[in-house]
């Protein structure tokens, strides 16, 4: 697969390495993927559940 | 035990409580939201629950009853208790477009964008979320399924909340004609 690249510490590469063979990953980079594609969807998730907050706010459904 | 009805908003929330009413279940709400044109039989809602997440000891009171619960305030209930949530699923242009009427009567409402996309993710987040509480039950339904075939809709409800509930009257107060924002 080619695509962007991201730069990562020779300590911390083998860190995740370590942690991702413990894990069942069957690649390094499949268990950083997941784990980026995890952080992103509850970032965004906090994000839009403010913005359903708003919303419900406004049509008076949460104080 | 306490039934929960829950949803987005203008997902058929409001109805759903007036079946449960219709049928026989005592309904935990005050009158303090009277009927308007958005919900001309009235919103069956407790005041309590829109500052759920800042107290929630109140629920107790509702053991035996059902209670309306919006969608977010979901994780808010306490859970040392047991709940059986019916939870209203909508065709979300539908829910969108219901939505933008109540808010142009509605001046002081922040605006919202992209909300789509926020609604979507919210509902993915509590569709996940939902099965793995030990506190609670639910069932989805589905807004349409009620204005196609209520009588359906009401059997499978009474045996969800196992209680014997009078079918016919559930399936009675559901008014087609109120089913303003259709989409597809």
């Amino acid at each position: 697969m080619f695509g962007p690249k991201v730069k990562l510490q020779a300590g911390l590469y083998d860190r995740l390495k370590q942690t991702a063979a413990a894990a069942g990953y069957s690649t390094v980079d499949e268990f950083i993927i997941h784990v980026l594609e995890r952080a992103a969807a509850e970032t965004e998730c906090v994000e839009s559940e403010a913005e359903v907050r708003k919303r419900l706010q406004g049509l008076g459904y949460i104080d | 035990m306490i039934t929960i009805v829950s949803g987005l908003p203008r997902s058929g929330t409001s109805l759903m409580m007036q079946m449960l009413a219709a049928g026989g279940m005592r309904v935990q709400a005050d009158e303090l939201r009277p009927a308007d044109t958005h919900n001309p039989r009235g919103y069956y809602e407790d005041r309590r629950v829109k500052s759920l997440d800042v107290d929630n000891t109140w629920v107790a009171e509702a053991d035996g009853a059902a209670l309306k619960v919006v969608s977010l305030l979901l994780y808010e209930l306490p859970d040392d208790l047991q709940y059986r949530v019916l939870f209203m699923r909508r065709n979300l242009e539908e829910v969108l477009g219901s939505q933008q009427k109540m808010l142009a009567t509605r001046p002081e409402a922040a605006p919202t964008t992209d909300m789509r996309l926020h609604f979507e993710r919210h509902l993915e987040r509590l569709s996940d979320w939902l099965p793995r509480q030990k506190h609670l039950e639910f069932l989805e339904i589905d807004y349409r399924s009620v204005i196609d075939d209520s009588h359906a809709v009401a059997v499978s409800v009474a045996s969800f909340v196992e209680q014997d509930l009078e079918i016919d009257a559930m399936a009675s107060v559901v008014d087609p004609s109120l089913y303003r924002q259709r989409h597809g």
